[in-house]
């Protein structure tokens, strides 16, 4: 990578030397995920990877991959509804960790008459509004300032994937070509695929993706799952594009 | 004990409207395994098999003890299955889940029911000294298809095991250790396999091979046909669910047959592979107190 000396891997526990702590007068220092602060003025990462830092933003974080999603606030996520309760719906996001919980009015338009019925098993897309170590996180598919859902809501149709936690951040990236060095989806419905597709992809580590055709969803799903578990680098999602594409005509 | 996750309604429509267009989610065809891998240990009887993302561990081991009173002349062969909470966080040690039970019974019945391996010639003094041959079944990953690789991996793993050779002179028996005489294969008599249909659909009439943990999540009945690549079936599970057409069943085992002669021909090669690998300088045929008969 041409950037390597300003990612530098680090592992746990490691020193951060001091020259990369962005340095700023007027802004406050923000530690993203992956870091630590111990008074009065030690940072440490806590987890492997790479550390990104933003000079201008005064902040810094450490990428990393894994498959343990634990939730954080402002999240995008893709939950299955478990049950539902007096003004809850209770949504899992990760098998086997506690469920989240969704009001039952904070869909775009909800009142007590006009919510979504949604029963168990339907997926929901959200967003993560508490995320606190002790309690259980709460979810919301309307924004509380403004009432619109912005594409956040039940979804139909369409299936689901799970991909490691990594490639959905990359997938999520405003610029996913540039920094996630992820191109499959845009090939897909670009001139290669010519298919039609939408997706949703959640921090959680599922990615929904829906279409009219059935095979469009089947091979949106397998160039996903393989760029992902081959960690496949642009050139490569070209060609494994080209060839899903092949293989189904 | 944490429940089994389900998949959520979006996914167990979709892939059953897939399957009913004749499509799977990794672009398999319907009677199409996932790849299936086996590595050998450096010990003789171990066997690792993996298909796709399932992977099975089995260990076989043997040792001498008493014959049980009602069988003198029998040795004991036990196959002791275990779904450890690695596999996932629903399975509990010391409580057998309903898809552990199965799977115990199908591969007693499909191995150890066939008379896969002679128990008779496990015998060494009759009444008092017999072997005890043990194959322990690790799952470490589950992804569908347990019964399969599972079977696969216990069938490999004796295969490939070596017990201590033995000798009886004048009333005394003496085991060998490897250093003294090269260890001896057990008395292996046919190789079954075991392939599990499932079926889907309202009349299940669609059916698939190695179905993957999705789709077993969702399948009305499935049908295990234990087979060797001779045709001979050992024994055919079809446990509830929903009712299949005899015709079909007939077919799959038709296709059954196919999948059980790969399977024996793949173990065939992985077990000539291994013993060229160990037979470094040819001095293997030398060391082994074995007859050819």
């Amino acid at each position: 990578m041409a950037t390597a000396n300003s990612r530098p891997t680090v592992l746990p526990g490691d020193e951060i030397d001091p020259s990369l702590i962005p340095q700023s007068k007027n802004k406050p220092l923000r530690l993203g995920p992956g870091l630590r602060h111990i008074p009065p003025n030690t940072i440490l990462p806590t987890v492997a990877g790479q550390l990104i830092t933003l000079p201008h933003k005064s902040s810094m974080w450490v990428e990393y991959n894994s498959n343990r999603y634990t939730p954080t606030a402002s999240d995008l996520i893709i939950g299955t509804i478990l049950r539902s309760g007096p003004d809850f719906y209770y949504v899992s996001l990760s098998p086997y960790t506690a469920s989240a919980t969704l009001p039952h009015l904070s869909f775009e338009g909800a009142t007590k008459k006009t919510r979504p019925q949604l029963v168990p098993g339907s997926l929901v897309y959200a967003r993560v509004t508490l995320a606190n170590k002790h309690m259980d996180p709460e979810l919301e598919c309307a924004s509380a300032s403004t009432g619109k859902a912005d594409g956040l809501g039940p979804l139909t149709g369409g299936m689901v994937f799970d991909v490691s936690l990594g490639f959905a951040r990359r997938l999520l990236m405003g610029r996913s070509r540039q920094e996630g060095k992820v191109e499959v989806l845009e090939l897909l419905g670009g001139d290669e695929g010519k298919l039609s597709f939408e997706t949703a992809v959640g921090r959680n580590g599922k990615v929904w993706v829906g279409s009219e055709n059935t095979k469009t969803v089947v091979i949106v799903g397998r160039a996903l799952k393989e760029t992902d578990e081959k960690g496949l680098g642009v050139e490569a999602q070209r060609k494994l594009v080209r060839r899903l594409v092949k293989e189904t005509r | 004990m944490p429940r089994e996750v389900e998949p959520s309604l979006n996914e167990k429509q979709f892939v059953l409207q897939a399957l009913q267009e004749n499509l799977r989610l990794d672009g398999r065809e319907i009677d199409q395994y996932r790849p299936l891998e086996l590595t050998f240990g450096d010990q003789y009887g171990v066997a690792d098999v993996t298909l796709g993302k399932t992977r099975v561990l089995a260990k076989a081991s043997a040792e001498v003890t008493v014959p049980y009173t009602d069988r003198p002349l029998d040795g004991i062969f036990t196959i002791a299955t275990e779904l450890s909470p690695m596999t996932s966080p629903a399975f509990e040690l010391n409580r057998p889940t309903e898809t552990e039970v199965l799977l115990s019974r199908l591969l007693e019945k499909t191995v150890r029911r066939s008379n896969a391996l002679d128990t008779e010639s496990l015998c060494l003094i009759a009444g008092q000294k017999c072997w005890s041959v043990r194959v322990d079944v690790h799952v470490l990953s589950h992804d569908g298809n347990l019964i399969d690789a599972a079977c696969f991996a216990v069938v490999a793993a004796l295969r490939h095991f070596r017990k201590p050779d033995t000798s009886m002179e004048g009333g005394v028996l003496t085991v060998y250790t490897p250093a003294e005489r090269e260890p001896v294969p057990l008395s292996w008599l046919h190789s079954p396999f075991c392939i599990t249909w499932s079926f889907f659909g309202d009349q299940g009439e669609i059916a698939l091979l190695d179905a993957t943990w999705v789709e077993e999540q969702i399948r009305v009945a499935s049908c295990t046909i234990s087979l060797n690549r001779h045709g001979e079936i050992c024994q055919i599970a079809k446990l509830g669910g929903t009712p299949v057409d005899a015709v079909a069943l007939l077919q799959c085992s038709g296709v059954a047959l196919t999948k059980a002669k790969e399977f024996s021909t793949y173990l065939d090669g992985k077990l000539a592979e291994d013993t060229k690998k160990r037979n470094k300088g040819g001095l293997l045929a030398e060391l082994s107190a074995e007859n050819d008969r």
